[in-house]
């Protein structure tokens, strides 16, 4: 784990770029073997590139474009998937694929916003708790535990409630309960991590706290990050959907695929396609993230890797 | 062991007084005016007043929050403003049905998960590990809400096998509550029809809520049951002709029970969570479904009397599965 | 391996338990030999209280429980007597006269007695919700009299055309059995929340929360009944698949609020009875006149014509006609106002060209019912209709409650807000009256139009008794509405009602509510 980090630290003179990064090099030749003898993770990343790959052209490879905001086609309503409607038509006659195919926006900006958030409030608070210890580690790691101490889709019911539903306050309601799992995370880390030799090193040529903290603490923190990152955004894209099935978070016309299978549990069971594609949807992105997750800590994690 | 367990519960009380300070916040970051919320869309303006007196509203924050944590100890909760039910009458009728639904769900996944761990694991990459492994992969990934859909879809709707959903059919007197659970009072009346009536109503809600709990577990009692397995000791006894039975049951099982413990304590609170989904897809008139439909209607204190109890449900199941840590490794015990 | 061999064991145990209760039950519920009848319905019952509160489910329940003096019925719709088998008027058309009929009992055995109306009366005005403004401008509670023992009369402060039409929502309640309960003096509010002190065919026998309401017969109800019943269930189904299957199953005899494609369905399968008759409800986009943008005439007409009114009748599957009139077809004078709006975007734009958007490049809100399928569907149909003008629309699901409460003041009352409005009787004035001063901020006067011209011919037609002196007014009063365009005029809808055919003597009338029943005639065969 500290491996780049000792490399780092006791430069060599005059190196060519391929040795300089040799070590990192090795590394990462380590990860990719490792990655590819792990076929769940492989079918994770396959998932995750392929979900990011629609998110990034879906506008343009989808059939009926202007059904994504919301069209009204009376005339071709509901019909069962077919050549034309691969995912079938919904209540006014939308083309299904197009509006699950457009959710993946929606889903990776809610997925990316709501742990990047979790990140930013909570890698600070635990790198703080840890670093700096005593009473202020105190306060913030029983504020991080009555946190978790509530189930947190209900929080988040509790904070939209307040708030008024709405896919923004989903949104800011979802940030809000997911940052103690980072505080936690990072606090154990950079505790273990501060009476290293090496930092002790750096602390003792005179190196400050913030540059402790960023150049030598925090890079060490980002495996353990990523991995935790990596499965969540598989959760908070369950969390953002089944905020919007219950009428909490995005509204229509919104393509959100939680909100749309709310509208569209009223069709079944004669019209299941209409529910059952978004569902789809949501299962496969966050299987993919989730098997990601997995596989990046089984590399990244070197008490996983055998 | 005793000293442990009271500073475990002092330290719950502390948490306890933090879910309410949450709770109080957020009723204070809503937008609009608590009064007029707490007052209803019919006030006056004078009953507006009139209620922001009477609750303190004009009174500075810590002294409203201290008086928030008087009326919560004395069970005022508020009212509903939608059907003008005290919150906390509510509450206590309608905690018995979620209670009852998580725990069932528990059950099955901790009755389920840990036999298909074990199967796994002593089978270990045979088609019947690759197909509980696929199982697991799928089952945390499985929206929730989307889940109980399709069951209902396939075995409620087209199938017809069971009811789509409630705790009982309507036409059933409910026998006189004992412990408010149906399953267990119909056994204690001895009403075994109306049992194996509710036993049908809760099996499709709880396979939902419960299949996501069940991955998890099948996968930490899996890897756990792997590692002891393949300790030198295990290995020996195997050698020396010990049955595999035995060597289950006494070493390997007995090893992988803390973390599975550590993993059921954690979905329990993911189960609280999902009993808010399962509960809106299954009609299951429990605390869930009452969070739902006050947050759709902006009904203030009942979404906080929800959570209140939701948060202490899970905070008192931690506390449990901690003091059962404890006793089964004394190592915990230095801890907290 | 013993470990497989009990799982299978298990999950058999678990199969059998399914098997085991496979039912078909495709007939009615029964309770003993009695047979009931269940109600499906999407409505909650927060509240049973008739000073209180009424929607739909509310009415439903109010009328099985309590009598009014006079009920509606039949199509077109006209009061009848009820408490009162008949009454008079004085010449000067202020003092009423009710006569009771002298067999009415209240549920626990009291006679239902003058005393109670006038103390009902009393109440409801006292409390002011509810039905109270209905007659609280003309009504004053030290007003009336109870003359005798089975007559009442009330005195109004001025001569009103309408009155009888709105006394059928007025119940009447059991004073001593109200007042026995009464906390804090509330006038036994809390207690009427859950509890009924009626005369009326059904008492009630038990509340499950968020789940049932049981009715029974009151089988020697004073007025008797045309069938064989026991009592009824009104059960509580939140979604209209879940409806459906139940009522599929023979687990529901009458089913109200299904979406209409759902209602296509069902209506197909063999063993069901729709009714689909026409109702007087109107369903219209109200826009709020005093609102950012829409306080715009041009900007509301460039709205109105950019409408696609035939989405209307396509998301009923046809079952629905478009209204020629701000009066729906039933009322009284109503006539084809020529120059409704339909749709035309060349004439829309041509109004927002004269407004002060010419380019459009605004946000307006449309509030809708918060799952009430149909009304999302039109907000769809909003916002595609006027993409074209550049205008975008963003959707707000309330529910009824909050909705109510936005539409309430001029400053929240959004710039379009989705209303079914059920006017209380087939007099001109009670469609009129909604663009009167005095229905701003009730659910159907958010539009708080505000025309001096038009208040003053309402006030005038609504105190004239001669119908051909009123006539002329309310014609003139539908052009001008519709030249100023204080709302969308939408549709009329098909009453969707389902039931199984074993259900008998189902009543209509279209002054009830959308999804609102008449449970005393009904029974089973």
């Amino acid at each position: 784990m500290t491996e780049s980090a000792l490399q780092r630290d006791l430069p060599t003179t005059d190196p060519t770029w391929a040795e300089r990064n040799h070590a990192a090099l090795r590394t990462l030749r380590l990860y990719v073997r490792t990655l590819f003898r792990n076929a769940s993770a492989v079918l994770g990343l396959g998932l995750v590139l392929l979900f990011l790959a629609i998110a990034a052209v879906g506008p343009w490879i989808i059939p009926y474009p202007e059904d994504a905001a919301g069209a009204v086609h009376m005339d071709r309503k509901l019909q069962p998937p077919s050549a034309e409607h691969w995912f079938g038509t919904d209540e006014v006659g939308n083309d299904v694929f197009s509006r699950v195919v457009l959710g993946t926006r929606l889903t990776l900006q809610i997925a990316l916003i709501v742990t990047g958030v979790a990140i930013l409030i909570g890698v600070p608070l635990g790198m703080i708790a840890g670093y700096v210890g005593g009473a202020v580690q105190e306060v913030i790691m029983r504020v991080t535990d009555i946190f978790l101490g509530v189930p947190g889709l209900i929080l988040a019911i509790a904070i939209v409630g307040a708030l008024g539903p709405g896919i923004a306050n989903a949104m800011l309601a979802l940030s809000l309960v997911w940052w103690p799992g980072y505080v936690r995370l990072v606090q154990a880390k950079t505790l273990s991590l501060k009476n290293e030799i090496y930092v002790d090193a750096a602390r003792s040529m005179g190196a400050g706290p913030m540059r402790i903290v960023f150049v030598h603490l925090l890079p060490n923190c980002t495996s353990p990050i990523v991995v935790k990152a990596s499965m969540d955004m598989g959760m908070a894209i369950l969390g953002a959907a089944s905020l919007g099935f219950l009428g909490l978070g995005a509204q229509p016309p919104e393509p959100e695929w939680g909100a749309m299978i709310s509208i569209a549990r009223n069709y079944l069971p004669d019209w299941w396609w209409y529910s059952f594609f978004p569902g789809l949807a949501i299962f496969i992105t966050v299987m993919g993230f989730n098997l990601l997750g997995d596989g990046l800590r089984d590399i990244l994690d070197p008490q996983h890797r055998e | 062991m005793l000293n442990f367990a009271l500073r475990r519960m002092a330290w719950m009380a502390v948490m306890l007084v933090g879910l309410l300070a949450i709770t109080f916040s957020i009723s204070h970051i809503a937008p609009g005016d608590p009064a007029a919320l707490a007052a209803g869309p019919d006030a006056t303006r004078e009953m507006v007043e009139r209620i922001r007196f009477e609750h303190g509203l004009d009174r500075p924050l810590p002294v409203q929050f201290a008086l928030y944590l008087g009326n919560i100890l004395q069970g005022n909760w508020g009212t509903s403003i939608n059907t003008r039910h005290a919150v906390w009458d509510d509450l206590v009728l309608f905690f018995p049905a979620t209670f009852e639904l998580v725990v069932f769900s528990i059950l099955i996944a901790v009755g389920i998960g840990i036999p298909l761990g074990v199967l796994a694991a002593v089978r270990q990459n045979t088609w019947l590990d690759h197909s509980i492994r696929l199982v697991t992969v799928g089952g945390v990934a499985l929206p929730m809400f989307w889940l109980g859909l399709m069951l209902q879809l396939a075995l409620a709707l087209h199938f017809g096998w069971f009811p789509l959903g409630g705790r009982m059919d309507m036409m059933t007197e409910p026998v006189a509550p004992i412990t408010h659970l149906l399953l267990v009072d119909t056994l204690l009346h001895g009403e075994f029809a109306i049992f194996v009536e509710c036993l049908h109503h809760i099996v499709l809600p709880a396979a939902a809520l419960s299949i996501p709990a069940l991955a998890s577990i099948i996968r930490v009692n899996r890897a756990e049951m792997l590692e002891t397995l393949n300790q030198d000791y295990v290995v020996n006894a195997m050698a020396q002709g010990l049955s595999l039975f035995r060597i289950v049951a006494i070493y390997a099982l007995r090893n992988a029970m803390l973390p599975t413990m550590a993993m059921i304590g954690l979905r329990f609170g993911w189960m609280l969570g999902g009993t808010v989904l399962v509960e809106t897809v299954f009609d299951w008139p429990g605390i869930g479904l009452y969070a739902v439909e006050s947050a759709i209607n902006s009904d203030f204190e009942p979404i906080m009397g929800s959570t209140i109890v939701l948060g202490f449900f899970f905070m008192l199941t931690n506390l449990f599965i901690d003091i059962v840590y404890a006793l089964l490794d004394p190592r915990v015990r230095e801890q907290i | 391996m013993t470990l497989t061999r009990s799982l299978v064991l298990g999950l058999g145990a678990l199969a059998v338990v399914a098997g085991t209760m496979i039912t078909d039950a495709e007939a009615f519920e029964r309770r003993g030999d009695q047979k009931i009848l269940v109600v499906a319905s999407r409505q909650k019952v927060p509240i049973l209280d008739p000073s209180i509160k009424y929607d739909a489910s509310i009415r439903t329940m109010q009328q099985a429980l309590y009598d009014g003096l006079l009920k509606y019925t039949g199509t077109p719709p006209e009061y009848v007597p009820w408490l009162a088998e008949r009454w008079d008027v004085s010449d000067d058309g202020l003092t009423y006269t009710f006569h009771l009929v002298k067999n009415a009992k209240f549920h626990n055995g009291d006679p239902v007695t003058a005393e109670a109306v006038r103390w009902s009366y009393a109440r409801t005005l006292e409390l002011g919700q509810g039905p109270a403004w209905m007659l609280n401008a003309v009504l004053k509670a030290e007003n009336i009299k109870a003359i005798d023992d089975h007559t009442v009369s009330m005195t109004l402060d001025r001569a009103y055309a309408p009155f009888l039409s709105f006394v059928p929502w007025w119940y009447i309640m059991n004073p001593a059995q109200v007042m026995a309960n009464e906390v804090d003096g509330d006038m036994g509010q809390k207690w009427l929340i859950e509890n009924e002190a009626g005369s009326g065919p059904f008492r009630l026998k038990r509340i499950e929360h968020g789940n049932l309401l049981e009715l029974e017969r009151v089988q020697d109800y004073w007025r008797g009944f045309k069938g064989p019943l026991g009592g009824v269930i009104y059960r509580l189904i939140r979604e209209s698949s879940a409806q459906r299957a139940a009522l599929q199953k023979g687990e529901a005899d009458i089913v109200t609020g299904l979406t209409p494609d759902e209602f296509e369905a069902v209506s197909k399968t063999p063993g069901m009875v729709t009714s689909t008759a026409p109702a007087l409800t109107a369903f219209g986009l109200k826009f709020n006149t005093k609102a950012e943008y829409t306080s715009d005439i041009n900007l509301r007409k460039a709205i109105a014509w950019a409408y696609d009114y035939d989405a209307f009748v396509k998301i009923f599957n046809g079952r629905a006609r478009l209204q020629t009139s701000p009066f729906t077809d039933d009322i009284k004078g109503k006539i084809t106002v020529p120059g409704m709006p339909h749709k035309d975007l060349a004439k829309a734009k041509e109004f927002l060209a004269k407004s002060q958007w010419p380019d459009g490049g605004i946000e307006i809100e449309y509030v809708y019912v918060q799952g009430f399928e149909v009304e999302r569907q039109m907000g769809l149909v909003l916002i595609d209709a006027l993409k074209p003008l550049n205008i975008s629309v963003s959707m707000i699901p309330l529910t009824w409650a909050n909705m109510v409460a936005r539409g309430s003041t001029q400053e929240s009352s959004p710039q379009l807000m989705a209303i079914f409005a059920t006017p209380v009787s087939t007099d001109p004035d009670a469609v009129a009256s909604q663009y009167h001063k005095s229905s701003w901020g009730r659910y159907y006067g958010t539009h708080y139009y505000d025309n001096k011209e038009v208040h003053d011919l309402i006030e005038k037609a609504r105190y004239l008794s001669n119908w051909e002196e009123r006539r002329p007014i309310y014609e003139e009063i539908q052009m001008r509405l519709v030249e100023d365009q204080p709302e969308i005029f939408g549709m009329m809808r098909e009453r969707m009602i389902v039931f199984r055919d074993w259900v008998k003597g189902f009543e209509y009338s279209p002054v009830r509510m959308t999804s609102e029943l008449d449970l005393y005639p009904l029974y089973i065969e």
